[in-house]
C-alpha cells in the first residue's frame, strides 16, 4: 500500500464497513458501502492576476440496497465512526426489498490501488506550482505582441474511494492533473482564443511543454485573427486525434452507455451484431489505459478496470454497463459505473474512448485528399443517441490541398452527419495515436473525466 | 463550529479580511424507468468555505493582496486549514483589493414554500403529475424521468460585518419522451432547472415535448436556406441567456475580469454590435433580483446584495458586472454575479413576428456559439419550414451565423415568459440567418 491512500477519517471508518454490509443485507439482497472523498485545486496565472481555487470538496459514505429492481441510496456526508452503523439500519428500516439471489457481488478480492507518480503533486509546495505556471506564462506572453492574455491553468484532482460488499474489499487513490494554457489575441474581428493542454492519471511529471508546442499555439491563436467562414458542403475531412476521440464519444459512446438501452434512447440497442460503420472502424472504451485522464482502477460499483471492445471491424458489439442497467439487460457488466461524487447516483459512463488505430502513415493519409480540411480540434460535442445525429464544433480547420496540408485556416468548423454514414466513410486510419481529456456529463449534470482519442482519420462529412 | 473559525480567523494575524460561508444542503432524488423506479436518493451534505485575504509581495516587493480559500467538513481541522488558507494568500500576488462592505440586503424571493411542506412527497407528486400529463398524449410514451429537489440554507459573515443567511430551493426535472417503434422510433428529450415546482409549467412544456415527439416522426431532411429564422420559448432562452449552469457570451463579454484583461471588446458608452443594428434596438439587464430566477440571489459568495443592473441601453454597453476586486481595480461600483438575463418586451405579438416564408427552429442539438467570438454552427434537432399556411418539420443540417451579428438583426415579441434564467420576449424573428442543409 502507498502512502496516505486514505484520508485518516476514511481509513477509521473502513474496518466498520462490512458489519454496515451485513446489516443492509439483513433487508436487500444486495447491500454496499462506499466512502467517497474528492478534492481539486485549481491554480490559474496569467497576465493580470494569480488566484488558487480549491474546489468544494465532496467527502461522504453512500449506502445502497438493491433488489434488482430499485436501486436505494443514502449519501451522508463526512465520516462519523460513531453513526455509521445506527445509519445503516436506519436507511434500510424504511425499506421493502423484493427477493433476488441473482445479483452477485464480483470474486472475492481485497486490494488497494494508487496512481503511480514519479512527482506527487501533494508533495510539491504551492509556491513551486505558481512559479511554474508564472514561468509558462512568461513564455508564451512574450512570443506575440499581438497576445492581450495568455492564461496558464493547472488542476489536481484526487479522488479517493471505498468499495465494500460481501465480496470485495477494494480502495484506490487516484491523481488527475490537467493543465492549460489559453491564448487571447485581439483583432478587428474581435477577441479570438487557442488553446492546448495535457493531462493524465499521474504526477506533475507529464505536464511539460516545449517552446515548439507554445510557438505552434500563438500562431494559430494569432491566424485566428484572419481566419474565413468556410462554405457549407460536403467535404473530406482529415480529423486529428482528439477529433477522431469526439466522434467516437458522441457517436459509439454515450449512445451506448446502457442505461439508455433501458429508456429506450439508444438506436444503437436494435444493432448489436451488425454493422455501423466501415471495416476499419474499432471502437473501445478502457477504464484501465496506463495513465489517462480517465483512468481508474475499479469502478464505483466496485468493478475491476479492463477494455471493453465496442464496435470490433465495423460491427456493434456491446455497450458498456452499470451495475443497475447490466441486471436489467441481463448482460455481462463492464467496469463504467460511476458516479459524479456521494451526492449522484451511478451511472454507465465512458472513460477513455477511442478508436483503434490502423497502418497508414498520417503523411500518406493527408496525401489521399485532393481538396478536403483538416481538423485538429474542437471545442465541443453533442450526442443524438436516438436519432444517430452527430454535432462537433472544430475550433478550426486547415485547408488540404493536392494532398498538401495549408496555412489557410476556417474558424470555426462545424461537423455533422448521420452517424452510420460519418463511420461507413471512414476510408483511412492512420498508425499514429494519442488521446485528449476532458470532461463529459450527462445533460447538463453528472460531471466525470474522460479521455477521447485515436488516431488520424479520412472521411466524408458535412462541414458548416 | 462557525464560531471556532470566526474566532480562529480573528485572532490570526496575518489575515487582513475573511469570509465565512456554511452551507448545509438536504436533498432527494428520484429516477423513475417506464413505469418502475429505478433509484431513491437522499442526501445531506454540510460545509464550511473560508476566504482570507493577506498582504503580499512579489518578487519585486510590490505590495499586494492574495486570497485563499478552504473549505473545512464539519468536526474537521480549524487550525490546520486556516494555516494552509494563510499561507496560499500570501504566495498569491495580485494588485491591492479589500472585501466587500456590508450593505442592506434585500429579501429575494427564492424558495417554494410548497415544496418544504414534504420535500419527498413533493417529488413523487411532480413525476406522477408528469405521468399523468403524459397519458393525454397516446403517440408518445415516458420511458424516463429523474426529479431531483434540494433545499439550502446559505450563512454567510465576514470581518466587515457582514452577517446575512439565505434560504433557497431547486427542482430539477428531466425526462424522455420515445415516440413510433422500431427503426422509427424517436426521443425528445426535456431537462428543466426551477426553484419552484409550479414555475416548471409541466403541463405546458409536456404538451410542447409530445407534439415535437410526434413532429420528429414526419421529419424530413434539412433545406438549405438564408433568411428569416423564428424560435421561442426555451430555445431562445438558451440562446441569449445561455444553459443554466454556463451562463453566455453576453455575460462573458461584460465581465469586467476581461475587461480589466483586455479580453473583451466592449466598452461603456460603445454598442456591443459589430453591425449597424436593423431590427429591434437591444435593452438588457443583468437581474439577480429576479423572484425565483435560478440564478437569483439575495447576496453572492463575496455578500454582494443583489442587484438588477442596466447592462445594454440602447445597444449600448451602460455597465460591466464586477466582483469586488475587479470593481476596485476599474473604480466601479461592484455589481456580484451576473444573475438572470432580463430583456422588455418587443413591440408587435408573436403572430406578427411569423411572417412567411420562414424557418422555426424548435431545437437545437446544443447550441454552443464561441464564447469570444459569437460564431456559431450548431446542429438542428427539430425545425420546421413555414410556407404556403403550411408548417413542415425537418431534422439535422446546422444553424449557422454569428450571435452578435444575429442580435442586431432580429425582432422581439410583445409577449414575455420566464424560462428560469431568462425573463424575456417568448419569440424572435431574426431576419437573416443560414441553414446549411
Amino acid at each position: 500500500m502507498g502512502k496516505n491512500l486514505l484520508t485518516p477519517e476514511m481509513s477509521a471508518l473502513r474496518p466498520d464497513l462490512g458489519k454496515a454490509v451485513s446489516i443492509l443485507e439483513g433487508k436487500a439482497p444486495y447491500g454496499a458501502v462506499s466512502l467517497s472523498s474528492r478534492e481539486y485545486t485549481r491554480y490559474l496565472v496569467d497576465n493580470n492576476q494569480e488566484r488558487v481555487i480549491p474546489g468544494e470538496p465532496t467527502a461522504g459514505v453512500i449506502f445502497s440496497a438493491f433488489d434488482g429492481h430499485t436501486m436505494r441510496e443514502k449519501g451522508i456526508g463526512g465520516f462519523n465512526r460513531d453513526e455509521l452503523l445506527k445509519a445503516a439500519g436506519d436507511f434500510v428500516s424504511g425499506f421493502s426489498f423484493g427477493k433476488n439471489g441473482k445479483l452477485d457481488p464480483g470474486v472475492e478480492r481485497i486490494e488497494d490501488f494508487q496512481t503511480e507518480m514519479e512527482n506527487d503533486p501533494a508533495l510539491v509546495s504551492t509556491q513551486d506550482k505558481l512559479d511554474y505556471l508564472r514561468e509558462m506564462n512568461q513564455r508564451v506572453k512574450n512570443i506575440d505582441s499581438r497576445i492581450v492574455n495568455a492564461r496558464v491553468s493547472f488542476l489536481e484532482m484526487r479522488e479517493k474511494t471505498v468499495y465494500r460488499n460481501r465480496a470485495v474489499d477494494l480502495a484506490q487513490d487516484v491523481q488527475r492533473v490537467h493543465m492549460s494554457i489559453m491564448v487571447t489575441a485581439m483583432g478587428e474581428k474581435g477577441v479570438v482564443m487557442d488553446w492546448t493542454t495535457k493531462c493524465g492519471s499521474a504526477g506533475l511529471e507529464i505536464l511539460s511543454f516545449s517552446d515548439e508546442e507554445l510557438e505552434k499555439l500563438v500562431k494559430n491563436a494569432v491566424g485566428l485573427l484572419s481566419a474565413e467562414r468556410i462554405e457549407p458542403g460536403e467535404y473530406s475531412v482529415v480529423t486529428a486525434p482528439g477529433v477522431s476521440g469526439v466522434i467516437a464519444h458522441e457517436s459509439f459512446g454515450h449512445g451506448v452507455e446502457t442505461d439508455m438501452f433501458v429508456k429506450e434512447r439508444a438506436k444503437a440497442a436494435n444493432y448489436i451484431g451488425k454493422r455501423v460503420g466501415s471495416e476499419l472502424v474499432n471502437i473501445y472504451d478502457d477504464p484501465g489505459y496506463p495513465g489517462a485522464f480517465g483512468s481508474y482502477f475499479f469502478d464505483d460499483e466496485g468493478l475491476p478496470s479492463k477494455s471493453t471492445q465496442i464496435v470490433k471491424d465495423g460491427i456493434f458489439v456491446r455497450g458498456i454497463t452499470d451495475f443497475f442497467s447490466a441486471t436489467k439487460l441481463e448482460i455481462e457488466r463492464s467496469p463504467n459505473g460511476r458516479r459524479q461524487d456521494f451526492t449522484r447516483k451511478v451511472y454507465p459512463r465512458m472513460t477513455n474512448t477511442y478508436f483503434g488505430s490502423g497502418d497508414m502513415s498520417l503523411d500518406d493519409l493527408i496525401g489521399q485528399v485532393d481538396d478536403g480540411i483538416y481538423i485538429p480540434k474542437i471545442s465541443s460535442g453533442m450526442e443524438d443517441p436516438k436519432g444517430w445525429g452527430i454535432q462537433v464544433s472544430g475550433h478550426y480547420g486547415f485547408e488540404i490541398k493536392n494532398g498538401v496540408l495549408t496555412d489557410k485556416m476556417y474558424a470555426p468548423v462545424g461537423l455533422t452527419g448521420y452517424v452510420p454514414e460519418v463511420l461507413e466513410s471512414i476510408s483511412a486510419v492512420s498508425n499514429d495515436f494519442d488521446l485528449s481529456g476532458g470532461y463529459c456529463g450527462k445533460g447538463t449534470k453528472e460531471t466525470v473525466p474522460v479521455t477521447d482519442g485515436g488516431p488520424h482519420l479520412l472521411m466524408k462529412v458535412r462541414l458548416g | 463550529m462557525l464560531g471556532k473559525i470566526q474566532k480562529a480567523l480573528s485572532d490570526n494575524s496575518a489575515i487582513k479580511a475573511w469570509i465565512i460561508r456554511h452551507e448545509t444542503i438536504h436533498g432527494f432524488q428520484q429516477y423513475e424507468l417506464k413505469t418502475s423506479t429505478e433509484s431513491q436518493r437522499e442526501i445531506n451534505s454540510e460545509l464550511y468555505m473560508v476566504d482570507v485575504l493577506c498582504d503580499s509581495t512579489n518578487g519585486e516587493a510590490k505590495p499586494g493582496s492574495g486570497l485563499g480559500t478552504v473549505s473545512i467538513l464539519p468536526g474537521g481541522d480549524i487550525e490546520s486549514a486556516i494555516e494552509k488558507a494563510v499561507l496560499t494568500a500570501q504566495l498569491v500576488h495580485n494588485d491591492p483589493y479589500d472585501f466587500a462592505e456590508p450593505t442592506s440586503i434585500q429579501d429575494i424571493d427564492l424558495v417554494d414554500n410548497e415544496y418544504l411542506k414534504d420535500p419527498s412527497a413533493k417529488i413523487q407528486g411532480l413525476l406522477n403529475t408528469l405521468k399523468e400529463t403524459t397519458s393525454a398524449f397516446p403517440h408518445v410514451r415516458l420511458t424516463a424521468a429523474e426529479c431531483f429537489g434540494e433545499e439550502k440554507y446559505t450563512h454567510l459573515i465576514s470581518s466587515k460585518g457582514i452577517n446575512v443567511t439565505q434560504n433557497d430551493t431547486q427542482v430539477y426535472l428531466q425526462w424522455v419522451y420515445i415516440g413510433g417503434s422500431g427503426d422509427e422510433e424517436v426521443e425528445s428529450f426535456a431537462e428543466v432547472y426551477r426553484r419552484r415546482i409550479e414555475d416548471l409549467d409541466l403541463d405546458e412544456e409536456a404538451a410542447l415535448r409530445a407534439k415535437y415527439t410526434s413532429d420528429l416522426l414526419e421529419a424530413e431532411g434539412p433545406p438549405s436556406y438564408e433568411g428569416p429564422i423564428y424560435v421561442q420559448g426555451p430555445t431562445l432562452a438558451v440562446m441569449v441567456a445561455g444553459e443554466m449552469l454556463a451562463g453566455s457570451l453576453i455575460q462573458t463579454l461584460s465581465s469586467a475580469a476581461l475587461k480589466y484583461s483586455g479580453e473583451t471588446p466592449w466598452d461603456i458608452g460603445k454598442t456591443i454590435f459589430r453591425e449597424e443594428v436593423k431590427g429591434d434596438d437591444l435593452n438588457l439587464w443583468a437581474n439577480r433580483q429576479l423572484p425565483y430566477g435560478v440564478p437569483s440571489s439575495a447576496f453572492d459568495k463575496e455578500g454582494i446584495p443583489a442587484q438588477r443592473i442596466a447592462l445594454v441601453e440602447d445597444n449600448k454597453l451602460a455597465a460591466f458586472i464586477a466582483d469586488q476586486r475587479f470593481a476596485d481595480y476599474l473604480d466601479m461600483q461592484p455589481s456580484g454575479d451576473f444573475g438572470s438575463v432580463e430583456i422588455p418586451g418587443g413591440s408587435i405579438s408573436q403572430s406578427e413576428l411569423k411572417t412567411e416564408p420562414h424557418i422555426e427552429i424548435a431545437e437545437f442539438s446544443w447550441f454552443n456559439p464561441s464564447p469570444v467570438t459569437g460564431d456559431f454552427a450548431c446542429e438542428i434537432r427539430l425545425g420546421y419550414i413555414v410556407e404556403d399556411g403550411k408548417k413542415k418539420p425537418f431534422k439535422g443540417g446546422m444553424l449557422v451565423g454569428n450571435l452578435l451579428d444575429a442580435l442586431a438583426d432580429m425582432r422581439w415579441s410583445k409577449e414575455t415568459g420566464f424560462y428560469g434564467n431568462y425573463l424575456g420576449p417568448k419569440a424572435a424573428l431574426f431576419n437573416n440567418l443560414k441553414v446549411v442543409g
